[in-house]
C-alpha cells in the first residue's frame, strides 16, 4: 500500500511505506554559523538579532536578509563568521564586565572616520580598526557601540574599555575586527524598501469586528430572542 | 506557532543528578535566576537545566517545520490570490521559527544536524496536533486561528523563562504570531458568517479538531520534584491545565459568538470561573504520539525527502576547511 495523502509532495514523490531510516547526518551538513547584526532605522546603532548557517560569508547575508529582515523594518545588515567574534566573560546585570578587566594605561584612541596620513602609516604598522558590540542586559541584544584601532583583538578590547568604560551597565563585550563583517551597502538601499506592499501579512491588515457585529445583528433579527 | 508542552516532561522517576552538581556553582545558578536575570550559553548550568531545555526547544523547533505541513498542502488550494500569498508568508514564518529555535538550542550544545536527524529517525518528538490531517480549507483556517491561539499561550509564557537565547527567539516569533492568529481568526469569521454550506463546513472541521486541540498543553502536570525544579529554574512557566484555561476563557467566547458550537457537552466554565470539559483521550494521546496516527508516517516522509533531496546542493556548497563553531547567543 502507498499512502494516500493530500500533501501533494507525498503523491508526486510516491515515497515508500516504510523507508530504512536515514543514516545520521555527517556533523557539517548543515554548515558553520554566522552572527547577523542589524539596523532598525536610519541612524540608529546596529544590533544582534541572531546567527545563520551558511556555506560562505556571502550566502550567510541572503540568508540573514531573508530570516531577519523580511517581516520588519530594516535599513541594514552586518554579518560575520562566528569565529571572527571575540568574546569576554559575562557579568551580572548590574556593573561593567570591563571593571573585571586588566586596567591598562591606554591613551583612548576612536578610530576615525576619515583616514588621515596618521592613520594610514598606523595601519602600515598594524593597526586595525575593530568594532565593537555590548550586551546591556541578560537576554537581550548585544549593540554596536563603536570603533577601536587596535594591534590585535586583545589590545581592541583594552581600547574599548579605555573609550566605552565608564558606560553601564556592560554585561558582556563582542569584538570583531572590522574587516571581518560584511555590510550592506549604502547604493543598495532599495533592498529594504520590500515591506510596504505585504500588508496582507501584517495583522493590521485583517480587522473582523465589523463582520462579527453584523453577524450577531443579523442573527439576533432572525431568531426571536427567548 | 506551535510550541506545545504536551511533550516535554521528562518521566517523573528519571534522577535529577542534583547530587552531582558542585554547590557553590548550583546555589550561584539559582541566585541569578531568583534575581530575574537570564542565564546565556557561557554560563555555568546544571546537566538537568541544559537537558530539560535542549528537549523542549528542539521539540518546539520540530513543531514548527512539522506544523507547516498541513497548512503548506493548504498554499496552492487557497480560495483565491489573496490567501495564497498570506498562506505562503505564514508557513514561511513557521518554518523561519524553526531556523530561529534550532540555533537557540544549538547553543546549549546540541548541533542542528543531530537534531533533523533525530527527527527524521523518530527519535524526538514534535506537537501530535500534526499527526492529524487537513481535510479541508476550513480545517487548515482552524489551525491557523485555534492551533497558534494555543501556540501563543505558551509561547508568551515561555518568553519570560530564564534561557536568554531561548527569549531572543521568542520575542521574534510572538511579533509574527499576531499576524497568524488575525489571519486565522479572519479566514474562520469569513466562512463562519457566509453561506450556509460555509457555516457547515467550518462547523465540521472545528469539530474534527477540537479533540487534538484539548490535548494540545498536554496532560494534567503531575506534581514531581522534577516539575518544581524545573518552574523554580523558569524552565517550565505555567502548568499544562492553567495553559488550558486560559486557551478556553480567551477562545471559547470567540468561537461561540460566530454561533458555532464547541463538540463537548460538558464545556462550561462554573461558578468559581474554572472550566469544565470532558477529559481527552490520553490513551488515544499516547498511541498516536508514539506513532500511530493518521499523519505520522507522512510528516516524517515529507522532512525526509526533503533532506534527502536537498543533500547534493549541501555538499556541492561546502567548503573543504569549513569548521562549526556553535552560534554565540
Amino acid at each position: 500500500m502507498s499512502l494516500s495523502s493530500l500533501d501533494p509532495r507525498i503523491a508526486r514523490l510516491a515515497l515508500p511505506d516504510s523507508p530504512p531510516p536515514p543514516p545520521d547526518k555527517p556533523e557539517l551538513d548543515q554548515f558553520e554559523t554566522y552572527e547577523v547584526f542589524h539596523q532598525k532605522k536610519e541612524g540608529t546603532a546596529y544590533a544582534y538579532v541572531g546567527p545563520v548557517h551558511a556555506p560562505s560569508l556571502d550566502v550567510a547575508f541572503l540568508f540573514g536578509k531573508e530570516q531577519y529582515s523580511r517581516r520588519f523594518a530594516c535599513t541594514g545588515l552586518w554579518v560575520t563568521p562566528t569565529s571572527a567574534v571575540q568574546v569576554t566573560a559575562y557579568g551580572d546585570d548590574a556593573g561593567s564586565i570591563y571593571d573585571t578587566l586588566p586596567g591598562g594605561q591606554i591613551e583612548p584612541t576612536e578610530a576615525p572616520l576619515s583616514e588621515s596620513a596618521e592613520e594610514q602609516a598606523a595601519y602600515a604598522a598594524g593597526e586595525e580598526d575593530y568594532d565593537i558590540f555590548h550586551l546591556k542586559k541578560r537576554g537581550k541584544a548585544h549593540a554596536h557601540v563603536g570603533k577601536v584601532r587596535a594591534s590585535s583583538p586583545a589590545m581592541a578590547l583594552q581600547q574599548a574599555k579605555a573609550v566605552f568604560g565608564e558606560q553601564r551597565p556592560v554585561v558582556n563585550v563582542w569584538v570583531i575586527r572590522s574587516a571581518d563583517i560584511l555590510r550592506s551597502d549604502e547604493d543598495d538601499r532599495d533592498i529594504w524598501s520590500t515591506t510596504p506592499e505585504k500588508k496582507y501579512r501584517e495583522a493590521l491588515a485583517y480587522k473582523v469586528q465589523d463582520k462579527i457585529e453584523r453577524f450577531k445583528a443579523e442573527n439576533s433579527e432572525n431568531t426571536p430572542q427567548a | 506557532m506551535y510550541g506545545s508542552a504536551s511533550t516535554h516532561d521528562i518521566p517523573a522517576s528519571a534522577a535529577t543528578g542534583l547530587e552531582n552538581e558542585d554547590p557553590i556553582l548550583l546555589a550561584e545558578f539559582e541566585a541569578r535566576i531568583a534575581r530575574g536575570e537570564k542565564i546565556e550559553p557561557r554560563d555555568w548550568m546544571p546537566a538537568l537545566y541544559r537537558k530539560q531545555l535542549i528537549r523542549m526547544i528542539e521539540q518546539h523547533a520540530h513543531s514548527e517545520i512539522i506544523g507547516s505541513l498541513p497548512e503548506g498542502t493548504w498554499i496552492t488550494r487557497a480560495p483565491g490570490f489573496r490567501r495564497k500569498m498570506a498562506q505562503m508568508a505564514k508557513v514561511q514564518d513557521e518554518v523561519g521559527h524553526a531556523q530561529l529555535l534550532y540555533s537557540a538550542a544549538e547553543t546549549l550544545g546540541k548541533t542542528r544536524e543531530q537534531m533533523l536527524s533525530d527527527l527524521i529517525n523518530g527519535k524526538s518528538k514534535y506537537s501530535n496536533v500534526f499527526n492529524y490531517p487537513a481535510l479541508t480549507w476550513a480545517d487548515s483556517n482552524v489551525i491557523s486561528w485555534l492551533i497558534d491561539a494555543g501556540a501563543i499561550v505558551n509561547q508568551m509564557a515561555n518568553a519570560k523563562g530564564s534561557y536568554g537565547p531561548y527569549c531572543r527567539a521568542l520575542e521574534r516569533i510572538c511579533a509574527e504570531e499576531s499576524f497568524h492568529l488575525k489571519y486565522g481568526h479572519d479566514a474562520v469569521v469569513h466562512l463562519a458568517t457566509g453561506t450556509p454550506t460555509q457555516r457547515r463546513m467550518i462547523q465540521e472541521a472545528l469539530n474534527r479538531w477540537w479533540p487534538p486541540i484539548m490535548t494540545f498543553f498536554g496532560p494534567s502536570d503531575k506534581m514531581s520534584v522534577h516539575t518544581e525544579i524545573l518552574m523554580r529554574w523558569k524552565v517550565k512557566m505555567a502548568s499544562n491545565d492553567h495553559c488550558r484555561q486560559q486557551f478556553l476563557d480567551m477562545y471559547v467566547p470567540k468561537i461561540w459568538e460566530l454561533g458555532l458550537t464547541v463538540p463537548d457537552a460538558k464545556l462550561r466554565k462554573n461558578e468559581d470561573g474554572v472550566w469544565e470539559f470532558t477529559e481527552p483521550d490520553w490513551e488515544d494521546f499516547k498511541r498516536v504520539i508514539n506513532g500511530d496516527g493518521p499523519c505520522n508516517a507522512e510528516r516524517l516522509a515529507v522532512r525526509r525527502a526533503a533532506e534527502e533531496n536537498g543533500a547534493w546542493v549541501r555538499r556541492a556548497l561546502l567548503s573543504p576547511k569549513a569548521k562549526y563553531v556553535k552560534p554565540l547567543a
